[in-house]
Formats: structure tokens, sequence, C-alpha cells
């Protein structure tokens, strides 16, 4: 029983990365044809972005997110030790009453989605409530166009990487139309009508105006570590950090220490990644929904309406996850072997094969860094409205500060990045110290103090507390 | 017509449509959002200028934060679609004659444009690199520091000003 558990676990990820593979080097075959064909007929190039657009954001993305919408319930049962959801079955010859692990549900919640009533308050401002979905799903899905999946390489005769677009502006680009997601939860909860929707998108408003200035500045470090705002490119931040710090080379494999973002920038990873999970508007960061306290924003909303909202949620974790891999994570590339692989002589006659397996690579890396996320929505409680602005005001920002100024010192004295990664290496040394180490006598007086009944502020100082430690 | 020109006109109207939106519109929520599309718009015609990095910081400064932060007041004040009937004051005469100085002023700039577009755009490579973020940041940082600095100056007496008028006791 155990065996048949393991081969059918393997069976599936096996299916999922070959299915990844696939579709990574029909991306590759695509755009080059794309980018071919409307250069030779109408001499314009940006067919590959437009390939790109269907495969990787229509594709990829979307395709994650609704999948996240079953791993959500699938981990979260895992979590709490229930069996998850097992209810929806496709009774066809031997599927008839098997689970399937739970796949069913994906398209029940759809038929459940599409058909509800398309109901609307008659008080609600009709065109601002319609516009609400539409403005908190647009941007966030937006966001994936810069992320690069994969290596820039010949196809067909032509030129294309792995990106939808690659402006000068880059990550400028990311942050202002993260900035914009924003109006949606607002207009939804105000144009409801209803009070419950109108205190959700205020605290919307209200959540972002903390989180905002932290998201910019906590990547102000990984820009000026690279010179460069961009993202995708040959001198963009994802292939950069494909560079080794530190390199030697055992058995013809090289191995060494990468310029990884996170190796570089531990700090700047923990400012950018609790802000941006602040933007994600999930626990511990969903004082917007709070359902146990106001139901959300989106009240009101039913059917399709609705499902929009949730499925921008789950693209948001997908997309953060993307970004995230491309800022912090290296990219598509691997920690060590790269220059192994880009060798072998059929890799290089055959360029895509390689190419389409390091996107493979990058979507792995986006799939285990949606797992954390969903890890920590479902253990962390919820902060109130003034601790995400203590959070971002008191605690990330001026964080966020000091390793600017640490960062610009250590680059401008050591321009090669070493130092700055052997000082990484410390910052991360310590936060693992911190966290790890149990508190003595503190922590003791701490539960004292609250007894059994800490909830909301209870954790949230504890989750705070290691970071405020890790800083001085 | 080149596919400049068409952009162009596309955002030109979106903008004086959506600027209309601002003034007429009754319910301030609608009206603060017709901002929001006309900043958006704007960053459209930046864009055609070749002004990217100032069409991005657009987007980002003015569309996602300081609207944001007028809509979060907009929704916290409560106000009624109803508001106060157009009165004449003294304050609002002299605005309409000021208003009106200025279009004239602005007409008559635009009428002592020469009639044939200028021709800068025959250095490409010059074109190109114009705008870029580099090239923004160099001369805001060597050719215009002084400007820069002055400006963030006057950002700091705001918001220290702001705190001592919200805060009587520090």
């Amino acid at each position: 029983m155990k065996m048949k558990k393991w081969i059918e676990v393997s069976l599936a990820i096996g299916f999922i990365i070959g299915a990844l593979y696939g579709l990574m080097a029909a991306a590759y075959g695509l755009s080059g044809l794309l980018e071919g064909l409307l250069k030779d007929k109408f001499g314009v190039s940006g067919g590959a972005g437009f390939a790109n657009l269907l495969v990787l954001m229509l594709g990829c993305v979307m395709v994650i997110a609704t999948a996240l919408t079953l791993a959500e319930r699938k981990w979260s049962a895992m979590m709490q030790d229930r069996i998850g959801p097992n209810r929806a079955t496709i009774d066809i010859g031997p599927l008839k009453g098997r689970a399937l692990g739970g796949v069913p549900h994906i398209v029940t919640d759809v038929l459940k989605l599409l058909t509800k009533e398309d109901f609307q308050p008659a008080t609600a401002s009709k065109f601002l409530f319609n516009l609400g979905p539409i403005l908190a799903f647009a941007p966030v899905f937006a966001l994936f166009a810069i992320v690069p999946v994969g290596p820039t390489l010949e196809v067909a005769g032509q030129k294309v990487g792995l990106y939808v677009a690659n402006p000068d502006f880059g990550l400028l680009y990311m942050l202002g139309i993260a900035s914009l997601a924003v109006y949606g939860t607002s207009l939804a909860g105000w144009a409801s009508n209803n009070k419950f929707a109108l205190l959700g998108g205020v605290r919307a408003s209200s959540q972002m105006i903390s989180y905002e200035v932290a998201l910019g500045l906590s990547l102000v470090g990984m820009m000026i570590a690279f010179g460069t705002v961009q993202l995708a490119g040959p001198t963009g931040m994802s292939e950069m950090q494909g560079h080794y710090l530190w390199k030697a080379t055992v058995g013809g494999l090289d191995v060494g220490i990468p310029a990884w973002g996170f190796l570089l920038q531990p700090v700047g990873f923990i400012l950018f990644f609790a802000a941006a999970f602040a933007e994600t508007k999930r626990a511990p960061f969903d004082v917007p929904e709070g359902e146990s306290e106001i139901i959300g924003y989106f009240v009101e909303y039913s059917g399709m309406k609705f499902g929009l909202f949730m499925i921008a949620e789950f693209v948001e974790v997908v997309v953060l996850s993307g970004v995230l891999t491309a800022i912090f994570f290296g990219g598509w590339t691997l920690p060590f072997g790269n220059e192994a692989l880009a060798s072998v002589g059929f890799f290089q006659d055959h360029p895509w094969v390689l190419g389409a397996l390091f996107a493979t690579i990058f979507w792995v890396k986006v799939i285990l860094l949606c797992y954390l996320q969903l890890a920590i929505r479902w253990t962390f409680p919820r902060f109130r409205y003034d601790q995400i602005q203590t959070l971002g005001w008191k605690i990330l920002l001026p964080m966020g500060l000091v390793n600017l100024f640490v960062t610009g010192a250590l680059i401008l004295w050591d321009p090669t990045l070493r130092s700055l990664a052997i000082a990484g290496g410390l910052e991360i040394a310590l936060i693992a110290a911190v966290t790890l180490v149990p508190r003595g006598g503190a922590k003791d007086e701490h539960a004292e103090d609250h007894g059994h009944g800490g909830h909301g502020a209870h954790g949230a100082t504890d989750a705070a507390a290691p970071a405020l430690a890790a800083h001085h | 017509m080149s596919a400049e020109l068409v952009l162009f006109w596309v955002f030109a109207a979106a903008i004086v449509a959506s600027a209309g939106g601002v003034i007429i519109a009754r319910n301030a929520i609608a009206s603060a959002m017709s901002l929001v599309a006309c900043f958006f718009f704007l960053a459209g015609i930046y864009v055609l200028l070749w002004a990217h990095t100032i069409a991005a910081l657009q987007v980002l400064v003015y569309a996602g934060a300081i609207m944001v932060l007028f809509l979060f007041v907009i929704m916290l004040l409560s106000l009624t679609e109803s508001g106060p009937v157009a009165q004449l004051s003294p304050s609002r005469i002299l605005g309409a004659v000021g208003t009106a100085g200025l279009l004239a002023a602005l007409v008559g700039a635009l009428l002592r444009l020469p009639k044939t577009l200028p021709t800068w755009v025959s250095d490409t490579a010059q074109v190109q690199r114009f705008g870029t973020i580099k090239e923004v940041g160099q001369v805001m940082y060597t050719q215009w520091l002084f400007p820069f600095e002055a400006v963030s100056l006057l950002l700091l007496v705001a918001i220290v000003g702001a705190v001592v008028v919200a805060k009587p006791r520090i």
C-alpha cells in the first residue's frame, strides 16, 4: 500500500514536470515561428512576446493559479490533519467512486461559479461595481509580463527569450502596476454600498499605504548590486544571478556560490517577501477580507465576479513566486552545473532542449515558492490593521533604509559582490540563530503575561521579533 | 497616418474625456477614478515622446500612490452625491478669470509653434537613449542636482508641516 502511494505520487510529479517541459519547448517553438512570421510578412518584431503572452501567461500562470485553488484545500487539509476535498467524482467506468486527489473539485468550482446568479445590489453604483473585479484582476495578471522564464536562444533563425516584454525600466513597471491592484479592492468595497464591504475596501487602502514604501525600498539593494532594473536580457538581474562568485570545477561539474539574490540580500528578500505578501491580501495580511470579522470587500459579489476576485488572489501568489524566483532565487539557473550542461554537445546543437529544461527549473522553483506561501497562509494568525502599519513603517522601512546603506557601502568597497555575499551569509546565519535558538526567560515571562488566550497580537509580536532581533 | 499618430489621438481623446469626467462626475469616487485614468493615458503620451521612465514613474507615483491616498480619504469622508449647489463667490470668480487667462496664454503659445514638425528624430541612437532610466538618472543627479534636492527639501517641509498641523502636542 505504501509502495503504491509512492509510485502514484512520483508519477504525478513526473507528469507535472513533463507537462511543464513540453509547454516550455512549445513556448520556444511558437515564439520562434511567430517572430519569424511577423518579421517576414509585416516587418515588425514582437511576435515572440505575443507567443509568450499566450503560453506563459494564459497557459502556465493561469493553469498553476487554477491548480492552486485545489492545492490550497489539499495542503491546508494536510497541515490540519484532515482528508481534504474528496466528494466530487467523475462516475465513468473505472473512475467511478474515486476522488482522484480532488481534481474534479476544480471543475465543480468553475461550474458553480459560472452558473450562479449574477446578483447586483439595487443601490450599488453599477459601473464601478462591475469595474471592481476587472481592476482587481488585470494589474496582478499583467505583472508577469516582465518576468523572464528561460534564457534567450536562437530558435528558427530568430533570437527569442521567454518573456513578454523587457522594458528598460523593468522593476519600475512591476512596482507601478502592482500599486494599481488596490483600486479593484477599494472600488469593490465602495461600490457595493454595503457597510461591511466598505470597511474591507478602506482596510485594503490603509494596508496598501502601510507596505508600499517598504516594497519599493527592499528592491533597491538588488538594483545597485547588479546595476540594473531590468529582469530579462543578458544584463538583467535574472541572468546575472547565474554567475558564480566563487567557482571550482569538480570532475567536469562546475560548483560554487552563485550570485543568487537571497545570498547577496537576505534582508532585502525578507523585506520584499513580507511587503509583497501583504500585497496578495492573504493571511496574515488578510484584514481586507477578514472573513471572521467583516466577510470582506466582495460580500456583495456572486458568481464569476466573485470568482475573478478569488482567482486574482491565486494568480498573485503565482506571479509573486515568479518575481521572487527571478529576483532572489536565480531565475532559471541551477545553483551548480550550469556551464557543464551548456557545454554538452547535444545541447549546443539543439539549444531549445536545454532552454526548455532551464525554463522547467524556473517553474519548479515557482511551485515550491507557491507551497511556501500557502504554508505561511495557513500558519500565521491575522495581523490587526495597526500591527500592519507598525510592521510597515516602524520595522520594514527602517530595516530597508539600513539595508540600503550597508549594501551601498559594501558594493562601493568591493564591486565584485563577494564581500556583499559574505555579509549576506552572516545575516542568514544570524537570522537562523535568532529563529532556531529557543529564547529562555523572556519566553516564559511572555507566556505568563498572555496565558493561553493570546491570539492575533501574540503571534504577531512573535513573528516580528526575530526580524527585529536579526536587524540589530 | 503613422501608428504613432493614431496612438497619439487615442491617448489625447482619452485624456480630454477622462479629464472632463473629473469635473463633470457628481460622484467623488468616480471623479477620482477618472483622474487615475487621465494619469494613465498621460503616461501613454510620455511613452510616445520616448520618455519611458517618466511614464513608469507617472503610473507608479501618481496613479499608484497619490490617488490611492485620495481614494482612501474620500472613502473615509463618505461624501454624499448631492454636493453643494454652485454659487458665485469672489474666490470662484477670481478662479474663473485666472483659468481663462491661463487658457488664453496656452492657446497663444500653441499658435506660435512652427507649422512643420521639428526633425530632431534624425539621430536614432540618441532618441533611443533619451528617456531611458540611465539617461534620466544621470541628468537628474548631475546637471539638475540642486533643483532635485530643493524639491526633496520642499517635500520634507510639507511632511513636517502636516505632522505639526495634525498633532498639536508632540
